[in-house]
């Protein structure tokens, strides 16, 4: 049960963010699989499920606005777990950024890393608590000012 | 929404660009990041976001190589890195400054370095190395930010062999007072265990488990949280030390469930769920086919399921993941029906997810329950048509895991249909894979096989494995003329398809060689059979035909025109030159082969040419007795003494011989692990083999590869080289096992050759009595909907569904039925069915499990009469009343013939000899024996008689052989057909056997020619005949055992459920010397 990499990409399919867990790819194996999982995702439509089968993968997405978060997860995840984690997660930006948006990720996106780190360890779902997870986050952020 | 959510977008955009200009200072006074997200953020296409991270790369290069780098800018440099190597390009110029941020006093800047690093490097990278002490310093930090920054760093970037320098370290943070470090060092030694599962690296002797059960205690719910994700890892690799731990977590996830964790980690108002889950895998795990530990489950998996609930998706879930660890654990009856409950209103539901989720469920509960799967059949169905593919294609994996003998062809049907459709590689094979499993276990009669494996290998191309095409061919050989006249029709217009795929046109070429003399009426036979020629030459010009095929091209072209006596076409004798010029030995020698058997001047050359290409000879039988002879080869012992006073070199062992070219043999024929020789080594050699033959080759028996040369071992690697080439197809090899195992083609619809009885059993669920299948037909809920569709989908429902449910009762009652039965009714024999009727919840539960081990029960047709449905069960458990009525042997399996196998010491006499008997000398006269059996078995009650003759006649020709054999073999050149049909079907020859992959067993062109110029003799011609052939079916081997008196039943019947071959000797002992068990 592992979530083994996470993909924040826009519309256009330009990528926002990419985290993965537990197995390591080289730049062109990544690139050319987020291609591939990318443009698969990009030609569902919403009368779809969010989950489809890629490779050894299954990806299971969610869209907000103009940004896809997608996750790549073994056989044995729960498929509805990892959707309401994708929105645990967006909430917890939104918390953070207030109103989060594809910009925001896009200025910061270290700090997209620090909020996942809290939640994710080696692809697990760890904590799901705003407020354990936001703390030391903005820590970091008052030390910045 | 979608507006709203644009509209804010637009705003948003506004407010973070002022932001931006507002925070300028802290991202550098010359905007350069501002610049690149920007430019990024604006790019239209890839080439221009490429052409900008170019740019941005070589001003980074600048920068960081800078001997006044501005260190302030760490953090801003570190995030455009980032950005660059998430954008698809190597920054590896950036590493080494990431290091050296990486031990900058700013937290921020250390932050970011650290984070670049993890994602530009992994465990393997030698640059790790140079970080393990910044990263042991950031451990042992006062700040606890650095601290988890550490640790964070440590789940990534320490590979096995540095756990041992930040251990202990680590351990000492499992005890900080902040819960962040303790979660983060929890995951850290759970990444630890995922480097060394085993505990035979740097974490033997460490009890890193203690510490996850300490930590499953920790008062802070994040850190449980941690424990529990390591636990279950552990867990997984082995749950026996962890099942003291149920009650722990069964009282965990109560309090999760009811409410007592702080209200921060509720999520959607429902209690942390994401532990719920967590919790509910863990038992899963653990109460996996145990039932104390599943018992001690029961309540607090119920109360889960009745606090979740579906009005959120979390809540689904939930119960979504209360379903599966239910079907996972030891079952109860109770909780399986509230699953069912579950799945019913996911399945119910609008939303394709939760629709998709549900039909993932309902496969779990159908391996336990198949009635379940009754009442969702309409939804099943609407979800099978749904245009969503991911739907689609989870419920064909449900429809794969329901099929049985009298739903196959529906699904098979759809499952060709997605095939058509596909682009997808992955799912294409995946496909192919089921379908051709699926064909091989159920095929209801042999055209429908024939028909389906034909259109999959055209769909499914290059994913199709070779073994399906040797399955084709050996049942194509076992069938009747008028299907082999079908065959020949459907493969010569086949060929005018352009690029066919290479298994196929073997198949094609094979079948066309072997039948296509029966194309025609015999008054125009002749131009007939010149008509096929051409088409075969043909197929050298108008497909991308590889050496493989053009090998069978050429043994086809011989065949055919042996058999109907005109001389090869201007086209076939063009092909048949070319060839003896190819620069594959292995095609030369087939056609110099070919051109001398034709132009042979010999008075008798048409008589020899049947003789040694007989028309179907590919089903022929070879006495025991004289198996045993031929396999001893004591007829060549004279030969070799003669060659040894000559001066001859004796016989080496593989072992003894030093060229390189004799390990590409073993390599093709020891290691697959496919035929395993050394089990039947106990068996005793008969004493016909002469002394001088053992001492010729010492260990050979031992060597199952090596490969007999009475002459100049030199030649060896020439010889193994060609046979390497020749090697047209891989070797046969395990699943074909399977086949024999699960008495594949046993049913009673395999007798069905004949259209009608096919038709009854494709007709049979639609009249099907069964009453649940009545009450499906008029069942209210299909009058409710639309009545055109529902017609359709209550049919198709039907189809699948009905015969399923008929299927267990049938099976159960004809079980019952059999114990009763006369011929079976021997003391053993009764109490083992009494046993299975007594115990129906469990045969459903095999039934439906992994169809490796399940054993078929096909509903029987209502065709056969009621008797041969109790024999069809018995089929099923591949055993075989010897005192069956004669008018039932139409429906045993060729397999369960009783006086048509090797006996187990026969085998492995025949094995004994190693390699020096070829493979398929071996597999490939089992299976002709078998095959007999089988086409004797198909044409009814004829059997016995057929036999007797039969292998009279293979006896004489046998014994002919032996006195007559250099007349036999006036035409050296043929020593290799000429032994095999002398030998009376040798199914290893080249010509005859289906399975053989024929083209690639052949003698080498240097053996051959010298055994040519001395006039070598028929005897000598063995090792031409023992070139590793592959096919064999192995498989057939275990039929040996299955003449088995009714006592046997009981081991049969156990042995086949459990998935162990049905390999039980006369007297019901299990035969210990079984080499393919492992196989099953």
């Amino acid at each position: 049960m592992t979530i083994k990499f996470v993909l924040l990409v826009n519309k256009q399919g330009q990528t926002r963010l990419a985290k993965y867990f537990t197995e390591f790819l080289t730049t062109d194996e990544r690139r050319a699989l987020e291609g591939e999982v990318v443009r698969k995702c990009l030609s569902r439509t919403d009368k779809q499920c969010s989950f489809y089968e890629h490779r050894q993968y299954k990806i299971i997405y969610r869209r907000y606005a103009s940004l896809f978060f997608m996750a790549g997860v073994d056989d044995e995840e729960n498929e509805l777990g990892v959707l309401e984690f994708i929105h645990c997660f967006v909430e917890i930006l939104d918390r953070h950024f207030g109103q989060v948006c594809e910009l925001d990720i896009m200025n910061e996106p270290e700090m997209v890393h620090y909020i996942m780190d809290e939640m994710l360890l080696n692809g697990c779902i760890v904590d799901t608590n705003k407020a354990n997870i936001l703390e030391p986050v903005q820590l970091l952020e008052t030390i910045d000012k | 929404m979608q507006s709203n959510m644009s509209s804010k977008l637009a705003a948003k955009l506004q407010t973070a660009k002022n932001l931006l200009k507002s925070s300028v200072n802290s991202l550098g006074p010359d905007r350069e990041f501002e610049n690149l997200i920007r430019s990024i953020g604006e790019c239209k296409s890839k080439q221009e976001e490429d052409r900008i991270i170019f740019a941005e790369i070589d001003t980074l290069k600048q920068r960081l190589s800078d001997p006044k780098l501005d260190k302030t800018r760490g953090r801003e440099y570190m995030v455009r890195a980032i950005y660059c190597e998430m954008l698809g390009h190597d920054v590896g110029f950036a590493h080494v400054k990431a290091l050296q941020f990486a031990s900058e006093p700013n937290i921020l800047t250390k932050k970011a370095a650290y984070l670049a690093l993890t994602q530009f490097l992994d465990h393997n990278n030698e640059l790790v190395l140079l970080l393990v002490n910044t990263l042991l310093s950031e451990l042992k930090s006062d700040n606890y930010i650095a601290v988890c920054t550490g640790l964070v760093v440590a789940t990534k970037l320490i590979g096995p062999e540095l756990i041992n320098a930040v251990l202990p370290t680590v351990m000492e943070r499992l005890h900080h007072p902040k819960e962040h470090v303790r979660k983060k060092a929890v995951m850290v030694l759970h990444r630890f265990h995922q480097l060394d599962p085993r505990r035979e690296g740097s974490l033997a002797g460490v009890d890193i488990d203690r510490s996850f059960r300490t930590m499953l205690c920790d008062k802070d719910p994040a850190v449980m949280s941690a424990a529990l994700s390591a636990l279950h890892e552990v867990i997984k690799t082995d749950p026996k030390p962890y099942k003291n731990l149920v009650p722990s977590f069964t009282s965990i996830l109560k309090q999760v469930a009811e409410h007592r964790l702080p209200k921060s980690y509720d999520y959607h108002r429902f209690p942390a769920p994401f532990i719920q889950i967590k919790l509910l895998k863990v038992l899963a795990a653990l109460g996996v086919g145990d039932r104390v530990a599943s018992e001690n489950m029961y309540a607090v998996i119920q109360q889960t399921l009745k606090r979740a609930n579906n009005t959120h998706m979390i809540g689904s879930a939930i119960v979504y993941e209360c379903v599966r660890t239910i079907t996972t654990i030891y079952p109860n009856p109770q909780l399986l029906a509230m699953a069912a409950e579950s799945v019913s209103a996911f399945l119910k539901s609008p939303s394709h997810n939760l629709r998709y989720v549900g039909i993932d469920a309902l496969a779990g509960i159908v391996k336990i329950n198949s009635q379940y799967a009754q009442e969702h059949q309409l939804a099943v169905i609407d979800c099978l048509e749904d245009p969503d593919d991911t739907l689609k294609l989870k419920t064909l994996e449900l429809l794969y895991k329901m099929t049985k003998a009298n739903n196959v062809e529906v699904i098979v049907e759809r499952m060709m249909s997605y095939l058509r459709t596909t682009t997808d590689e992955h799912i294409k094979k995946d496909i192919v894979r089921r379908v051709s499993e699926l064909a091989e276990r159920y095929a209801p009669s042999p055209t429908w096989f024939i028909a389906v494996v034909s259109e999959v290998f055209q769909l499914g191309g290059p994913h199709v494995e070779s073994q399906l095409a040797h399955n084709l061919m050996h049942l194509i050989a076992e069938q009747d003329e008028d299907l082999h006249r079908s065959a020949v029709e459907a493969y010569l217009s086949l060929l005018d398809k352009p690029k066919l795929p290479e298994r196929l046109l073997e198949v094609a070429c094979w079948v066309l060689g072997e039948y296509g003399s029966l194309a025609a009426t015999s008054s125009q036979n002749n131009t007939q059979a010149q008509a096929v020629m051409n088409k075969l030459a043909g197929v050298v010009k108008t497909q991308k035909a590889t050496e493989g095929v053009k090998g069978y091209i050429l043994v086809a072209l011989s065949k055919i025109s042996a058999q109907s006596g005109c001389s090869l076409t201007p086209e076939a004798e063009e092909l048949v030159v070319k060839a003896s010029s190819s620069q594959n030995v292995e095609l030369q020698q087939r056609s110099y082969e070919l051109q001398s058997l034709l132009t042979s001047a010999a008075t008798s050359a048409a008589s020899l040419q049947q003789a040694v290409l007989p028309l179907d000879g590919s089903c022929e039988d070879i006495d025991d007795t004289e198996m045993i002879r031929i396999s001893t080869l004591s007829f060549l012992d004279g030969y070799v003494n003669d060659a040894l006073k000559a001066g001859a070199a004796p016989y080496l062992s593989e072992e003894q011989r030093t060229f390189g070219g004799s390990k590409s043999l073993r390599d093709l024929n020891g290691d697959k692990g496919s035929l395993k020789f050394e089990a039947y080594e106990t068996a005793t050699a008969p004493s016909t083999t002469s002394t001088t033959f053992k001492q010729n080759r010492p260990g050979s028996s031992s060597t199952s590869s090596s490969h007999y040369e009475p002459h100049q071992p030199v030649q060896t690697s020439a010889s193994s080289s060609s046979q390497h080439n020749g090697a047209g197809a891989p070797r046969a090899s395990g699943p074909e096992l399977q086949l024999r195992g699960t008495g594949k083609w046993g049913p009673a619809q395999f007798e069905s050759s004949s259209p009608a009885a096919a038709k009854a059993s494709a007709a049979a669920p639609t009249h099907s009595t069964d009453p649940r299948h009545a009450d499906l037909l008029g069942s209210p809920l299909a009058a409710r909907s639309q009545p055109t569709h529902v017609s359709e989908r209550d049919r198709l429902a039907a189809s699948i569904f009905g015969g399923s449910s008929s299927t267990s009762s049938a099976s159960a009652a004809s079980i019952a039925a059999a114990g009763q039965r006369p011929p079976v009714k021997a003391a053993a024999a009764a109490p083992a069915a009494r046993q299975l009727a007594q115990a129906p919840p469990q045969r459903d539960l095999l039934d439906f499990d992994s169809p490796m081990k399940a054993t078929e029960s096909p509903a029987p047709a209502p065709a056969v009469p009621p008797s041969s449905s109790q024999l069809d069960l018995l089929l099923d458990l591949d055993v075989l009343p010897p005192s069956a009525p004669s008018s039932t042997h139409s429906f045993q399996p060729y397999n369960a013939y009783p006086t048509q196998h090797l006996p187990p010491p026969l085998a492995g006499a025949a094995a004994a000899l190693g390699g020096m008997l070829p493979v398929d000398l071996l597999g490939g006269s089992i299976l002709a024996s078998g095959v007999s059996g089988g086409t004797g078995g198909g044409t009814g009650g004829v059997l016995p008689t057929v036999l007797g003759p039969a292998s009279s006649t293979l006896q004489s020709a046998g014994t002919g052989f032996q006195q007559t054999g250099a007349a036999t073999h006036a035409a050296p050149f043929n020593l290799n057909q000429g032994l095999a049909s002398a030998s009376g079907g040798f199914a290893g020859g080249m010509m005859q056997t289906p399975v053989h992959q024929g083209i690639g067993a052949s003698q080498p062109i240097a053996d051959f020619q010298y055994q040519y110029q001395h006039g070598m003799m028929a005897g000598s011609g063995l090792g031409t005949t023992m070139p590793l052939s592959s096919g064999g079916y192995p498989g057939q081997i275990m039929g040996v055992g299955s003449n088995m008196p009714p006592a046997a039943v009981t081991g049969m019947n156990k042995s086949n459920m459990t998935g162990a071959p049905m390999t039980t000797k006369p007297g019901g002992k299990p035969a210990s010397n079984d080499p393919f068990g492992d196989l099953i």
